[in-house]
Formats: structure tokens, sequence, C-alpha cells
């Protein structure tokens, strides 16, 4: 254990004495604390999954590289101090950077690491008191929540050290504190209330959502927040001039720092006080007496296979939307193994959380960018795409060529499954050409990501321009098509869902590749676009092109992939 | 008679350590060998050889006269693969599972699914078959498994520790199902630690310790050879170092402290 856990731990045992006045065995607890942070400290973070692919040493000092990427996201707050007239904007600001980021990394963790399901097996079966058990929980998450925070302020309270003075780091250390109670009972409450509404083997598919919708709504925070800033002149903005401010939270926090360190004293301030102290406190309350008895049995209920499984009376329907996806499977592939791939690969995406938890993000990313981008670009007007002037070219060709982004995101996961070990089924049949399974499930992903977005662009574009269009749309998407099939048989030797999840290097540089590519091919049709001759024959080779690399993908022998593989 | 599976000479190494050092299995056709032998002896490599899923090792297997390396798809198709508790893609039904099992042996779509349809129904799954195999049980997925090995009628079946998580029921049931195909003239290779189980389906019986073959031959011949006794009593002498019940001693002698 490292000295961070080990300082950590002695700190939060200090009031020992009274631990055991209220019924907890310190003894044990210190054991149950002691093993958790040692978890925790093997456990790898996304900084240093990377470092364990390239070599295979066991995952050491998780918490150091865990404290440092959070002191860096700090660093990244003190943006909120430009911006803005007064401390109370300021603070408004880097409370609400605040609250999302330590919510979303908490969010996950709170799973993951906080509420450990093995509990149930392990420590629960021994002689261990409830209250023992519920204090070492609380005592986790409070160690957890503190190697996260402190780093994260570090930033700010220099920052405020050297602006306002020493004296105003108490109001701010208060006020962070109730922002981090605030947080925690907002995550608790959330759990409390899918659990209420939904069964326990939901809970883990819900979370996966609210999780992706916090990663977009970080993603739009970073990318819109600063652009709408500089609509209404950065420096001389005040927040407070608004009405309905007193409903943010965040503002609360600003307003409560703003109040005991200038002691302004107005009435606006003094609410702002009182919520602070009061919401988090109430919300405490709440939890612990109308929502917590429950809560813990309910959880243990979420270890999902083992625990329960259906027995149902009636024989289940089969699913009617298979419908769809065999249609498509017949329109892109050969019979055989190709299609099973397909099938395959298109029920797998839909059906996997893990997939789901990569690539959804993606989507709504893409949403941000396009947003932010017509937010930025005041001079966008649909008349230019109609009449295809420049700038109008520029957006349709712009519309086409992002369009596979999408699809790069899901080509980056369809190799990777959690229980990529039931990969044994490829190996074990006799699949003369393992390119097929390949080729089958990069068709799957082109047809679920690629083709909805493409047709729905590809009508949108033509209803606007007119049939004009329609040879320029084509060779963007045989274009976009090529691209993805180059970067496929640059890559492949992996059948679909059957490596671990891991960083993998070399996918980044593919995907960069063939990124640049796309770029570098869009701006060569971007200077070819009006000559609709051209445009023709370009698109006519370079759907014969893609036709012909995804045919060398299917090919591909069992030599190419033997040498990923032997220890399935 | 041509043997239907030669192991001639088989070696293979996990890095520096060897996990067979040289097996030589003649294995004829209608044969129901009990491959046994202890935690790491080399039971899983072997059978993972068989069915393809390990290709460099050294020597030469041979499955109805073709060289596994130079026919490893041909000879996969004569295969049935039952893997022990194996991992699923359990997002997939059971009857979704099996039909692209089947489709990946090349089987007729109606004739599979009409097989699977009964298969499942055999093993009391009817009512589950369109439910996803990640709220199913251990036993369940055995039975999935179990199934999804015999789907395609191989002359040859491997199985791994197959009757792991199932019920008594259902252990009578595959004990008996092992039976019958061997009468049929199918080639079981049985991999199992439960002795007597092994003890009563196969008529041969091939012992391995630390990758090399150390007694082969029929449950009476092992008798004869060890003294009349059970085939777990034979298993031990052949493969512990120490006395198992000085090892139950010590077990219990751990408790006596301060003694």
């Amino acid at each position: 254990m490292n000295f961070i856990n080990a300082a950590l731990l002695r700190f939060v045992l200090i009031p020992s004495a009274l631990y055991r006045k209220i019924g907890v065995n310190t003894q044990q607890l210190k054991v149950i604390l002691n093993a958790k942070l040692i978890m925790d400290d093997r456990r790898p973070n996304t900084f240093q999954q990377i470092k364990k692919s390239r070599n295979n040493k066991p995952i050491r000092f998780a918490t150091l590289g865990t404290m440092l990427l959070s002191a860096l996201m700090g660093l990244l707050f003190l943006i909120s101090f430009m911006f803005g007239k007064s401390y109370e904007t300021k603070l408004t600001i880097y409370f609400s950077f605040y609250v999302i980021t330590l919510a979303s990394i908490l969010i996950a963790d709170f799973t993951g690491v906080l509420i450990d399901v093995r509990d149930n097996f392990i420590i629960l079966p021994k002689p261990v008191s409830d209250k023992t058990f519920v204090v070492s929980r609380l005592l986790h998450i409070f160690i957890h929540v503190c190697k996260l925070v402190i780093p994260m302020i570090l930033p700010a309270i220099v920052f405020l050290i050297l602006n306002k003075g020493v004296i105003s780091i108490i109001p701010f250390l208060f006020v962070t504190l109730m922002a981090t109670l605030f947080i925690i009972f907002l995550i608790n409450a959330c759990y409390i209330l899918i659990l209420k509404l939904t069964t326990p083997s939901k809970f883990q598919s819900i979370i996966s959502y609210i999780q992706i919708a916090f990663a977009i709504l970080f993603y739009a925070g970073y990318q819109l927040v600063p652009r709408l800033m500089d609509e209404i002149s950065i420096s001389q903005y005040e927040i407070s001039e608004y009405a309905g401010i007193i409903l943010l939270p965040t503002y609360w926090f600003a307003g409560a720092w703003q109040q005991l360190y200038g002691w302004d004293n107005t009435l606006q301030l003094w609410l702002c006080l009182t919520l602070t102290i009061m919401v988090p406190l109430l919300s405490i309350w709440i939890v612990i007496k109308y929502f917590a008895p429950s809560f813990n049995q309910k959880l243990s209920m979420i270890t999902g296979s083992t625990g329960e499984f259906l027995n149902t009376d009636k024989p289940a329907k089969k699913n009617a939307s298979s419908f769809y996806s065999s249609m498509l499977s017949k329109l892109f592939t050969k019979k055989g193994v190709e299609r099973i791939s397909f099938l395959f690969t298109w029920k797998m995406m839909l059906r996997s959380s893990d997939f789901k938890m990569k690539v959804y993000p993606a989507i709504g990313y893409i949403v941000v960018v396009i947003v932010a981008t017509l937010i930025r670009d005041k001079t966008f007007s649909f008349a230019d795409v109609a009449s295809q002037t420049k700038h109008g070219i520029f957006y349709t060709l712009a519309l086409i060529y992002c369009s596979n982004l999408l699809l790069i995101a899901a080509l980056g996961q369809i190799t990777m499954y959690e229980k990529y070990k039931a990969a044994w089924i490829f190996f074990i049949t006799p699949v003369a050409h393992p390119g097929k399974l390949i080729s089958g499930s990069i068709k799957a992903a082109i047809a679920q990501f690629f083709f909805p977005l493409v047709l729905a662009i590809f009508i949108f574009i033509t209803s606007l321009a007119g049939p004009i269009a329609i040879p320029n749309l084509l060779l963007g998407i045989a274009n976009e098509l090529l691209v993805t099939a180059i970067a496929a048989y640059m890559g492949v030797s992996k059948l679909p869902f059957s490596s671990p999840q891991q960083i993998d290097s070399g996918n980044t540089i593919r995907v960069l590749a063939a990124m640049t590519l796309g770029i570098v091919v869009a701006f060569i049709h971007y200077l070819l676009y009006r000559i609709i001759v051209f445009v023709s024959i370009f698109a006519a080779l370079s759907f014969v092109a893609s036709w012909y690399i995804f045919n060398a993908v299917s090919n591909l022998s069992w030599q190419k992939i033997y040498r990923t593989y032997n220890e399935i | 008679m041509k043997p239907i599976i030669s192991l001639k000479n088989l070696y293979k190494n996990y890095g520096s350590r060897p996990v067979l050092k040289g097996i030589d299995i003649q294995i004829y056709p209608g044969q129901v060998i009990g491959y046994i032998g202890p935690n790491g002896a080399g039971k899983s490599t072997t059978v993972k050889i068989l069915c393809g899923l390990i290709t460099d090792y050294e020597g030469q297997v041979y499955v109805k006269d073709m060289n596994l390396r130079d026919h490893l798809v041909e000879v996969k198709r004569n295969i049935g693969y039952v893997p022990e508790l194996a991992e699923l893609y359990d997002v997939l039904t059971p009857i979704e599972f099996l039909s692209m099992m089947a489709e990946l042996y090349n089987m007729n779509k109606d004739i599979a699914l009409e097989r699977i349809t009964k298969m499942l129904a055999a093993f009391g799954l009817t009512n589950n078959m369109n439910d996803r195999m990640d709220t199913f049980s251990k036993g369940m997925r055995q039975k999935v498994l179990i199934i999804s090995g015999l789907l395609h009628n191989p002359d040859i079946i491997i199985l791994d520790e197959p009757l792991s998580g199932l019920d008594a029921n259902s252990v009578i049931i595959v004990k008996e199902l092992l039976s019958k195909l061997a009468k049929d003239g199918k080639t079981i290779f049985y991999c199992s630690h439960m002795m007597d189980v092994v003890e009563k389906v196969s008529d041969r019986i091939i012992l391995i310790n630390e990758g090399s073959v150390i007694a082969d031959g029929t449950f009476d011949e092992l008798k004869q050879q060890q003294g009349d006794k059970s085939l777990e009593k034979i298993f031990a002498n052949l493969t512990a170092k120490d006395s198992l019940s000085t090892a139950a001693d010590q077990l219990i002698n751990a408790f006596n402290y301060p003694n």
C-alpha cells in the first residue's frame, strides 16, 4: 500500500473510540478497509491500461495515477476564472465543472469500486456486524472521494491564495465540502431511484446509459460553454443578474462563498448560503431515513447471472425485429459464414452493454460538434446548400465525410467483448476462411451505423439541392466505404467480439490514418466537385475498389489470425 | 483396424514450461476413452490441440488419416467439442446461439432448427429457448454447450468435464446418452476428474501425469496391474507423490497450535 492510502487509512481511523461506541468492530473495520485500498491500488485506471498492454507487469500505484489525472482536471477548471466580472460568476462556472466532472467519475466508480458485489460472498458470510460493514463502506467511499477531490481542488486553492488571500480558502473548503456531499447524495438518490423503479438486473444497463449521458454532457459543456460565453463578452458577464439563477445549485455554492468571504449581506447571497448548507444535509437525512434500509438488500441482488435465473412457465416468443437485419444481411453478404457473422455482430452490437457504452457516446459527441459548429458559423444557411454555392458545397462534403465517425467508433469496438473467450466457437468449427467472419462483422457495423445515417443525408441533400448533387453524394459515400475498407484491411487480424477490452495503440494509429486519408480524399473531392463526369467516373472506381478490398478481407486465411490467438 | 485418432510424439510448451512431453496415443473407432490426470497434467492442452484451438504444437496428429496441420477444417468438421463451463456469447438466446453453431458447421437451416428444438426440449429447456442466456444457471449453460457439441452428429465427440454444473437427473441423461452414442459407433474422448463416472462409461482409460502417459488400458487391465482397487485408488497410487492421508493429517494437525 502506498503512503497516501496508508495516511488516509490512519486518518479515518482516528475516531476509533467513537466507532466502537456505536457498535463497530474496529479490528475488522481496519482489515476490510486495508484490503479494499490494496485492491484499489491494483485496479488499472484508463491512464495505466495503455501501459499494461505493452508490458505485463502487474498494476501498482493506480492511486497515484488517478490523483495525477484528477489534478490535471482541476488545472483545466481554472479556465472558469477567466469568465465574468465577479467571483460569483467565476465560481458558479468553476463549481459547474466540478460537479459534472466529479459526478461522472463517481457514478462509474460507485458500481465498479465502491459497491463491490463480491462483498456478498466474501464479507457477509463472515461474522461481521451490519454496522461494521456499513461504516466500512462509508469510510471507503470517503477515502475514495478524498483521493479524487483533494488533487482536483488544489489548483483552485493555489489560485485563490494568490488572488484573494489565504483567508478565502476557509469558505472555499467549506463550500466544496458541501458541494461534494451534494454530489454523493445526488448519485445515491439516483441509484436508489433506479433500484426502486426497475429490477436489479436492469440496474447495470441503466447506470451505463446515465454514464453515457454524463460523458456527452461533459463534452458538450467543454465545447459549448466557452463558445456561448464568447457571445456575451467574457469579462463583463455577470451571472447574478439572471432572475432564475437561484435555481442553479452551483450558483448557491458560489454565492455562499461570496457571502462568507465578502460578507455582502444581500438577500440572494444569504439564500445561497442557506441552500448550500441545508440541501446537502437534508438530502443525507432523506436518504438515510427513507431509502437506505432497503438499499443494501436490493443492491445485493445486482449480482446478476448466478443469483437469479428465469424459469418462466410460458415459452418466450421469438423476436420479430430479426426481419430487418436478415433482409439487410441478404443485401450485403454472401450466404454462409459471412452472413452468419453479419447477423451475429448485428445482435451483439445491439445487446452488449460493453459495446454500447463505448460507441453510443460517439453519437452524442457528433451531435455536439455539429451544433457547436453551427453556433460558431453565423454565415451558414440552407439556401447555400440548396443552390450548391462554394459554401454549400463545403457543408455538403463536411456532412458526408463526417458521417463515418460513428462507424469508426463502432469498428474500433467490434473485436472487443468482456467475455471474449466465448470466441472458441469460431476456432473449433470448420470455418475455412476466417476473413469472412471479419468482413461479415464489418458489413454489419456499416449497415447499422453508417447506412441509415448516409441514407438520411442522401435524402436530405437531394431534396435541398436536387438530383444534381447525386453523383457527388455517391462519390462521397463510395470514398467513405473505401477508406473503411482500407483501414479494415490494414488492421484486421481479430475476429468479432474475441479480445479483451483494452486500449490498442495500433487501433488508434489506424483510426488517425483513416481520418487523415478521409480528409485528403475529401479535399480532392472538393476540387473536382463541379466536374460531374470526373465525379461519376471516380464514384464508380471507388465503389469497385472498395468491393475489391472487402473481398480481399474476406479471403484472409487462418495463418493471419492464429498469430493473435492461441490461448483462448 | 486403423486408428481414427492418432497422436504421435506430441510436445507442447507454454513459454519455457513443458506441458506435453511426447504423448503417443492411438484411438480406434467406437472406443470410449476416459482421459484422466491431475490438475495441470496436460489434459485440456491435448483436447485443445485436437479441436484446433492450439496450433503451435510439435509432433503429429492424424484424424481419420488426415494430418491435423494440413486438413484442419476437414478435421474440425468431424469433431464435436463440449467444453467445460466455457464462456458463451450469453446475450444471445439458446436458439440463436445453437443456430449459429449449426450454420458454422454448414448444416441445413431447417434441419438444424428442428434438431435444436428437440434437443433443448429433451433437456427441459423448451420454455427458455428464446431467453437470453445471461440469465441462465451453470447447469442450463452446460446443457446448451452439450447440445452445441452434438448438434452436427459428429463421428468423434470430445467432452471436457461435460457434467459440470448439471443436476443429478441431467447427469443420468448424459451418461445414458454417452452409452447410446458409443453403441452407435461414435468415438468418444472423455476428460474428467470424476473417477466413478470414468470407470463406468469408458472402455479404455488413459492416465497422464506431468505431460506423459503413465497408464493405458481397460479398467480391468489397470486393476490387474495395480491390484484390485477402485479407479480412484489407482489414480492416487500413480499420481500422488506423498500419501494423501498424510496430507489430510497435516491439514487436521494445523489446528493443533500451540501444542
